[in-house]
C-alpha cells in the first residue's frame, strides 16, 4: 500500500551524493524514513569499511532512536542524492497517529532484527570453533536465496574477514579451522568464493554440538 | 475475521519449530511459553497474561515459533491471521508502542548478550574515541567530506574532549587536502559552523592553537568564529566565568554564525548560572527557548532553569520543571537522571 506521506513534508530533510547522515558511535535521537535515493550502511571494522546493507526508498534507519538514545552502531552514507523524512522520540507520537502503517512497518523491522540478531547469537554460543565457523555458513545459506535445495552444495561470495566476524574469531584463527575443512574437502576456497560441498554436512555437525551443549 | 477458540487445559497451541502465522490474544484462562534461552539453552517459562498477545514475532517476521505455546487452565483465545492483526493494531497505535517498546528492549538485551560474549573483541570501544577515530579512517582514506562530518560531529558532542584539539587540526587538514584535490571541497549541507579551524596543520604541535594560516577570507571568518567559541568553552571549563562570557556574548553579537549563535547563547546561560546570577539565568534561557525552540541543548537548559528556582528556594516550580524533563528526554538520558534525583531530593526534604 502506498503511503500518503504529503503531511510530513516538513519533516522532510535531503543529503548530497556522499554526505554522511549519521555516524557510527555519535548520539543517536533521529530515525529516518527513505523517500528518495540509496543510503547505504557502513562499519569501519579494523581497518576496512565494511557495507552492512543498501537501503531504499520506502525503508527506515536509525529506527533504535525511537526508544532510546543510544550511541548509533554503524554509520549511513547517502548513496545518491537522498530525501527522506526525519523523526525523533518527540514527533514519534505525532507520526504514529498521523501514519500507523509506518509503526507497524517498524514493528516488523524489529521482528527481523530480533530473529537475526538471535541467529548471529546462536554462533556464539558454540564452544566449538569448527562448529561456529560451520554455523556461519548454515546462517548464511538460510538467508541465501536462489540456491538449488535439491543440490548440497553452496557457494558463498564471502571473505575469511567476514567470517571471522561472524564467528567471533581472529581472521587467524578462522582461517586456521577454513584449511582445515579445505584439508577434509569439505570446501573449497577461492580467492573470490568459499564453496561449500555438503551443506547438510555441517547441517548435522553443527547439530550434533549444539545438542552435546545443552545435555 | 478472528476466531474465539477454547482451548483445553494440558493442550498446546503451538510447538517450537512450527510454521504458523497466526496471532493469539489471551481471553481468558492460563497459558505459558516454553523455550530454550539462547545463552544457555536453559528451558524458560513465561507466563501470558490475560488480555496479551503472543505468537506476534514469529506470525509478523514470518519465521518459525521459537517457543512452544501450552495451556496450563481452561483458556478463551481470539486467534486472528496476520492481515486480521495488523488491522487491529493500526486502529489502536498504542498497542503498536507498546510492542516496539517491548521489541527494542528484547533488541538491546540480546545486544549486550553478544557483546558480553565478545568482550574480549574491540566491541567495547568508548564512543568518544570510537567517533574520532572514524574520522581518521576516512581523513586516511582522503575521503575528505567523511572524515570532516566525523571530526566536526565529534567537536560538537565533545568540545573539551580527549581529542578536540587534535579534531580541530584534522579539519583544517581535510579541509585543505579536499581544496587541492578540487572535489569535496566543505559542502553546503553541512552547517557553515563547523568550518572550524584553529592551528597549524597535522605536523604542528598539538598544543598550538595561534599559528597563522594563509586561507580564504571566508574561511578565516568563520574559523575565527569557531576558535572563539572553543577558547570560550575553554575558558568556562577554567572556571574564568566571567571572561568565558564576555567572548559567548561577542559571538552572539558578532552575528556571523547561526550555529555558534545557538551554542552561545547556551553556554551564556551556563555561565550566569556559574555565577549565581539565577534571575538573568531563568530570563536568559527563555529567551534562548523562545527564539530556538528546537535547541539541542533545550532539556539540558530547562534543568538549569529549575536548578535556578531550586536555588531560589522556590522548590514547586523547580519540580515542576525537572518533571517537564521526565517527559522529554528518555530514562538514561544523563539529564533524566539528574532531574530524577533532584525531584527525589525535594520530595524527601
Amino acid at each position: 500500500m502506498a503511503l500518503d506521506l504529503s503531511m510530513f513534508d516538513r519533516f522532510a530533510v535531503t543529503f548530497k551524493k556522499n554526505d554522511i547522515m549519521f555516524c557510527e558511535h555519535e548520539p543517536g535521537d533521529t530515525f529516518y524514513l527513505i523517500q528518495s535515493g540509496r543510503v547505504q550502511i557502513v562499519k569501519i571494522m579494523g581497518e576496512v569499511e565494511k557495507i552492512i546493507d543498501i537501503l531504499n526508498p520506502g525503508e527506515i534507519l536509525g529506527e533504535m532512536a525511537i526508544l532510546e538514545e543510544a550511541p548509533r552502531s554503524a554509520s549511513a552514507i547517502a548513496l545518491d542524492q537522498v530525501r527522506a523524512l526525519e523523526f525523533n522520540r518527540e514527533n514519534f507520537e505525532v507520526l504514529m497517529q498521523g501514519n500507523p502503517q509506518i509503526a507497524l512497518k517498524l514493528l516488523k523491522l524489529f521482528t527481523k532484527r530480533i530473529y537475526d540478531q538471535k541467529r548471529r547469537f546462536m554462533i556464539l554460543t558454540l564452544d566449538d570453533v569448527q562448529a561456529r565457523v560451520a554455523d556461519v555458513f548454515l546462517m548464511l545459506s538460510e538467508t541465501q536465496t536462489g540456491a538449488d535445495p535439491n543440490k548440497d552444495e553452496r557457494v558463498f561470495n564471502t571473505t575469511i574477514d567476514d567470517i571471522a566476524h561472524w564467528a567471533g574469531m581472529s581472521p587467524d584463527k578462522c582461517r586456521q579451522v577454513l584449511n582445515h575443512f579445505a584439508t577434509q574437502r569439505r570446501i573449497e576456497i577461492y580467492p573470490d568464493k568459499i564453496v561449500v560441498k555438503n551443506i547438510n554436512d555441517f547441517q548435522r555437525f553443527v547439530g550434533s554440538r549444539r545438542k552435546a551443549k545443552v545435555e | 475475521m478472528p476466531k474465539a477458540v477454547e482451548y483445553k487445559a494440558n493442550s498446546i497451541v503451538y510447538f517450537k519449530g512450527d510454521n504458523n502465522d497466526r496471532v493469539f490474544l489471551l481471553k481468558s484462562g492460563k497459558v505459558s511459553l516454553k523455550y530454550n534461552d539462547i545463552e544457555t539453552g536453559q528451558e524458560m517459562y513465561d507466563l501470558i497474561q490475560t488480555g496479551e498477545f503472543f505468537g506476534v514475532k514469529s506470525a509478523l517476521g514470518k519465521y518459525p515459533r521459537e517457543e512452544t505455546a501450552m495451556v496450563l487452565q481452561d483458556s478463551n483465545m481470539i486467534v486472528f491471521s496476520v492481515p486480521e492483526f495488523e488491522q487491529v493494531v493500526l486502529n489502536n497505535t498504542r498497542i503498536i508502542m507498546k510492542m516496539l517498546k517491548v521489541f527494542s528492549n528484547q533488541l538491546r538485551r540480546i545486544q549486550k548478550q553478544m557483546r558480553n560474549v565478545l568482550s574480549s573483541d574491540e566491541q567495547a570501544v568508548n564512543p568518544e574515541a570510537g567517533l574520532f577515530k572514524i574520522g581518521e579512517y576516512y581523513l586516511k582514506m582522503k575521503r575528505y567530506a567523511q572524515a570532516l562530518y566525523a571530526f566536526r560531529r565529534y567537536l560538537t558532542y565533545y568540545p573539551s574532549g580527549t581529542f578536540s584539539q587534535q579534531a580541530l587540526l584534522n579539519i583544517e587538514a581535510a579541509e585543505r587536502y579536499a581544496k587541492t584535490q578540487g572535489s569535496t571541497a566543505p559542502t553546503s549541507s553541512q552547517p557553515a559552523y563547523a568550518q572550524a579551524a584553529a592551528g597549524g596543520g597535522l605536523d604542528a604541535p598539538q598544543t598550538s592553537t595561534t599559528s597563522t594560516q594563509t586561507i580564504s577570507a571566508s574561511e578565516e571568518e568563520l574559523s575565527a568564529v569557531a576558535q572563539k567559541y572553543y577558547n570560550a568553552v575553554s575558558l568556562f571549563s577554567q572556571q574564568k566565568y566571567r571572561e568565558a562570557l564576555e567572548e559567548f556574548k561577542s559571538i552572539v553579537t558578532g552575528g556571523q554564525d547561526d550555529e555558534y549563535i545557538a551554542k552561545s547563547l547556551f553556554e551564556i546561560g551556563r555561565c550566569l548560572f556559574a555565577m549565581e546570577m539565577y534571575d538573568k539565568c531563568m530570563g536568559h534561557f527563555t529567551t534562548m527557548i523562545q527564539r530556538y525552540p528546537k535547541h539541542p541543548d533545550l532539556v539540558e537548559a530547562l534543568y538549569y532553569v529549575g536548578s535556578c528556582y531550586e536555588k531560589k528556594n522556590d522548590t514547586e516550580k523547580a519540580k515542576n520543571f525537572y518533571k517537564k524533563i521526565l517527559s522529554m528526554s528518555s530514562e538514561d538520558a544523563a539529564v533524566n537522571r539528574k532531574a530524577r534525583k533532584a525531584i527525589r531530593i525535594i520530595e524527601g526534604s
